[in-house]
């Protein structure tokens, strides 16, 4: 329930179909892609402009109600998630793509812009917009800054924060800050980099300046199948040791090919243990060059067969099997959660041989399927809900696996953001001393704690009260904290 | 003092006696108060307005650092972070006194990882130490703003160089640190993982916070395969607008140059006698370096040279043996010094406008009419493929007026990259000489933030105090 007088204040700043507060109407915004958590908020608003916005959050601000700001509602860490006395602030209606520069190679859009629609709109110049997560034709360019969203691309062309140039948001006290600029670097502080991936807590944003990258005038992919995950692996290290910087690097392994065969058809070789896909793009005589050296690695590794795409379509062909995987695994299992941990590379092969060991202890299937380039994983866990027990089993399975990721040098999370999903392991992975200093960051923004309330930066005391119940090693996490 | 009520004062004398007595009974002849030494350290290169710290010391350790910051902390000194003193902008500058901390013994290369392309340094590893270790592991650290400086001293100043078109900036570059903060807390930040989205990106803040937010004593860099291929070209133009329209072209042709540098006509000349580069004639002049493969630098050095010469450029001078190469590329990185001998007895300082490519030709030729308007010498260099280039401004230290003729020069060149959409920084920070165009540049109420970080994570205004963020107005 909102409170009569910020309601009214609210619909004095919006017209009546942008503030939506009954249940029936607020019903489609209680989860974004983690279904697992969801709550009504108590209203939810959808504001046209930047003015509307700053006057949205000086009420929510004057009434000490929580604002979560929502662009697509495909994240799967749950950081659009409303709070039950909150706001929800979709952006929805905010994607007009203002200017494209294509001298400067930039784009200047609104946050609620997809993704897809940005390289769409800049094709006409032979320019593209490099992060390309697998939901890029529905997420949007505000979610993607506030996620600091990936893709299959990342490992040659940045994640967001390497692709945005300029930031323009609202603070919670309703004040206009831009960060970052539209040259290589701007001065002082990198508050941008802190927008960027801040999940929502730290600022509202309004407008991005993305950066734009050239076509390349060739692309090629190889698919490469190998007799066992670890050899697929060690691939994956010797491409890069190689010094070859592929334009993709991703690794599937046989559950996850025969699902997607069954979807898309992509043609991949089912009796493979694992695939990689390997990427190639720039100038025809680099690609040729490169694709050779590349050929010459895997066969090294002991690729058992090597395929390279012969035309676009193949090789777009090659990609939609990668690109359908999460949809599906929604088809040959009840229920899938998706993990998102990031190790050095070199662990590849010792944390697969764990999800393995893992999956028969706890009876659960895994398909993996991975950005191998930069060591992000993404095992999806088959489960079925409906099952007693089995939703719990897979949130203890998902739980080590993630530790697992923080012990051998890793993070919880590479590219979905901690959002509620993630709190417990991000108690893990960082020290008090940096989780204080993102408190003080925190507080630099918004002292009361409003924007995104219990998402991302888990308190101390939470933090304590898990450490409680999880002694790690004989270790207790967090020493120096008060308990209670 | 909070850091935004009053502009700070030099802490009470018997509070910085006594920490330096402390100092120097813990660390023995690793603690310096020297006058000489205390001055080399008071000052880096740029404007020269020196100011000596009262105490110098040598760390070894992380551990060190966090023990002398704790006391710095209790004691409420100043702590300012030293490399090898080539910051331009007057970061190491011990405004009010206090504890200079001098990296030079933390110089150990902890790690490599050749498999995962990374490497863990000590602050005070030095860029060119770190490449002649990487010889004969196929590894490089490409970032190099010319002078040898410390690759803490990089991340503390976000630099970047002359192949930032190519490899990005230190931002980039670094994927984590180890941290010291206010009050002797040992942070890590980031990691080996080739991305995170947990948590907010303090990697990032403290890239480029210039030592105001904690003392940096360990980076995680980012390292490249070395191209199988480079070669050099030099290309002179009739005038300056030729020379920057090329450039343009080729970023918008997506050619993947691994540096492309402009040398004005002044700066021209005055290499030429610096540097002995008989070949050339004192024009506005493209130096380029291609990596690759192969065959991939031969067809991006043939693009490139088509469209040096569609724009009236001369035909290509070329440098592939690696002595050759690194000529051209040492006169270049001389071109600081070359200049100054264009006035001898001259003092210079260097501006570092960055601009949007596409504002990159209004930017500069603005800035040429404003210089001949002054009566100024100010030679142009640029790592233009990126939209940097700075003015080498020349001025006689004796000469007041010229001086302040000089700094106005300055500050109407950063307001004008400002305007222009850029930066009053493209490499070399803020420090002390760019607190107005910070504001200018992000406006009020971003600063205002900077503001309350700064204060967040150092209360007290211990962390080189008087750079960076300006006090409240």
């Amino acid at each position: 329930m909102l409170a009569p007088t910020l309601q009214e204040k609210l619909a004095a700043i919006l017209p009546p179909q942008a503030l939506l507060t009954t249940p029936e109407d607020t019903k489609p915004y209680e989860c974004d892609g983690l279904t697992l958590f969801r709550e009504l908020p108590a209203a939810v608003v959808l504001p046209e402009t930047e003015a509307q916005i700053v006057a949205i959050l000086k009420a929510c601000r004057a009434a000490g109600v929580p604002v979560v700001a929502r662009g697509a509602g495909t994240g799967l860490s749950g950081g659009a998630m409303p709070h039950k006395d909150g706001v929800v602030l979709s952006t929805a209606k905010l994607r007009k793509i203002l200017s494209i520069d294509p001298l400067a190679r930039t784009a200047v859009v609104q946050p609620g812009v997809r993704n897809l629609a940005i390289s769409e709109a800049a094709a006409a110049h032979g320019l593209y917009y490099a992060p390309d997560p697998s939901s890029q034709i529905a997420c949007t360019i505000g979610g993607n800054v506030a996620e600091n969203a990936g893709g299959v691309h990342c490992l040659k062309y940045g994640l967001t924060v390497h692709n945005v140039r300029r930031v323009r948001v609202v603070t919670i006290d309703g004040e206009v800050i831009e960060t970052g600029g539209d040259a290589l670097d701007s001065a002082g502080y990198d508050l941008l980099a802190l927008v960027v991936g801040s999940e929502g807590l730290l600022a509202v944003i309004t407008e991005v300046t993305v950066k734009l990258t050239p076509k390349p005038q060739q692309a090629q992919v190889a698919l490469a199948a190998f007799d066992s995950v670890e050899k697929a692996g060690a691939a994956v290290s010797a491409v890069i040791g190689a010094g070859i910087v592929p334009g993709g690097l991703e690794m599937m392994d046989q559950a996850a090919t025969r699902a997607v065969e069954a979807f898309v058809h992509a043609d991949y070789p089912l009796d493979a243990a694992a695939i990689l896909l390997v990427e190639s793009d720039g100038t025809v005589d680099e690609v040729a060059a490169e694709m050779a050296e590349i050929r010459r690695v895997l066969t090294e590794a002991g690729a058992t067969e090597i395929r390279v795409s012969k035309d676009e379509a193949q090789r777009l062909l090659f990609w939609s099997g990668r690109k359908a995987a999460f949809p599906a695994a929604g088809r040959i299992s009840p229920d899938y959660y998706c993990i998102d941990g990031t190790i050095p590379r070199k662990a590849l092969p010792r944390v697969l041989r764990q999800i393995d060991a893992w999956s028969a202890e706890y009876g659960l299937r895994v398909a993996n399927v991975f950005h191998a380039g930069d060591g992000n994983l993404h095992p999806l866990i088959l489960y079925d809900g409906n099952a007693p027990g089995e939703a719990e089993k897979t949130i203890e399975f998902g739980d080590r696996i993630l530790e697992l990721c923080i012990e051998v040098g890793g993070t919880v999370t590479g590219e979905h953001g901690v959002g509620v999903e993630k709190l417990k392991g991000t108690c893990v992975q960082f020290t008090a001393t940096e989780l204080l200093r993102f408190h003080d960051v925190k507080a630099a923004f918004d002292v009361d704690g409003l924007l995104n309330p219990g998402k991302a930066v888990p308190t101390l005391a939470r933090c304590a009260e898990f450490g409680r119940m999880h002694v790690h090693g004989g270790q207790i996490p967090h020493p120096d904290i008060p308990r209670f | 003092m909070p850091h935004d009520a009053t502009v700070r004062e030099r802490p009470a004398a018997d509070a910085v006696a006594t920490l330096v007595a402390r100092l120097v009974a813990d660390y023995g002849e690793r603690a310096v108060t020297n006058a000489v030494v205390c001055e080399q350290h008071g000052h880096g290169e740029g404007l020269a307005d020196p100011a000596p710290p009262d105490v110098v010391v040598y760390p070894r350790t992380t551990d060190e650092v966090a023990a002398i910051m704790r006391l710095c902390h209790a004691a409420r000194v100043p702590v300012i972070p030293f490399g090898v003193g080539t910051s331009l902008e007057g970061h190491v500058a011990a405004l009010y006194g206090g504890v200079c901390l001098d990296f030079s013994a933390m110089n150990r290369i902890v790690e490599v990882n050749a498999d995962d392309l990374d490497c863990r340094v000590e602050a005070g590893v030095t860029r060119e130490q770190l490449n002649a270790d990487l010889k004969g592991t196929g590894l490089f650290f490409p970032i190099d703003p010319g002078a040898n400086a410390t690759i803490g001293g990089m991340a503390s100043t976000r630099a970047s160089g002359t192949n930032a078109v190519r490899y990005g900036t230190m931002r980039e570059n670094v994927l984590g640190l180890t941290v010291v903060t206010a009050d002797g807390r040992i942070v890590r930040t980031g990691g080996r993982a080739r991305k995170s989205a947990a948590g907010y990106d303090l990697t990032r803040l403290f890239v480029g916070q210039e030592g105001t937010l904690g003392i940096i004593t360990e980076v995680q860099l980012r390292l490249y395969g070395v191209p199988e291929a480079i070669s050099a070209a030099v290309c002179q133009f009739a005038d300056l607008r030729a020379a920057v329209h090329t450039v343009i072209t080729a970023m918008q042709h997506g050619i993947p140059v691994a540096r492309i540098e402009l040398l004005d006509d002044v700066q021209m000349r005055a290499c030429i006698a610096y540097s002995k580069l008989d070949r050339f004639e004192a024009r506005p002049t493209l130096f380029f370096e291609f990596h690759g493969t192969a065959a991939g630098v031969a067809e991006q050095a043939r693009m490139m040279e088509g469209i040096a010469l569609e724009h009236g450029g001369s035909a290509f001078h070329w440098a592939t043996a690696p002595e050759e190469r690194s000529k051209l590329w040492k006169a270049r990185h001389n071109a600081w010094y070359a200049a100054l001998s264009l006035r001898p007895g001259c003092m210079g300082f260097s501006t570092d406008a960055c601009v949007p490519i596409s504002r990159l030709a209004d930017c500069i030729l603005e800035t040429r009419e404003d210089v001949a308007a002054s009566g100024l010498v100010c030679p142009i260099v640029g790592h233009v493929g990126d939209g940097n280039f700075h003015l080498l401004v020349l001025y006689d230290p004796r000469d007041a007026a010229e001086r302040a003729g000089a700094e106005a020069l300055a500050k109407r060149v950063s307001l004008r990259a400002i305007r222009m959409g850029g930066t009053c920084t493209g490499e070399h920070g803020v420090g002390i000489h760019k607190l107005d165009a910070l504001v200018a540049e992000h406006g009020e109420p971003a600063v205002a933030v900077m503001r309350a970080i700064k204060r967040a994570l150092d209360p007290h205004d211990i962390l080189n105090p008087g750079k960076t963020v300006p006090a409240a107005p």
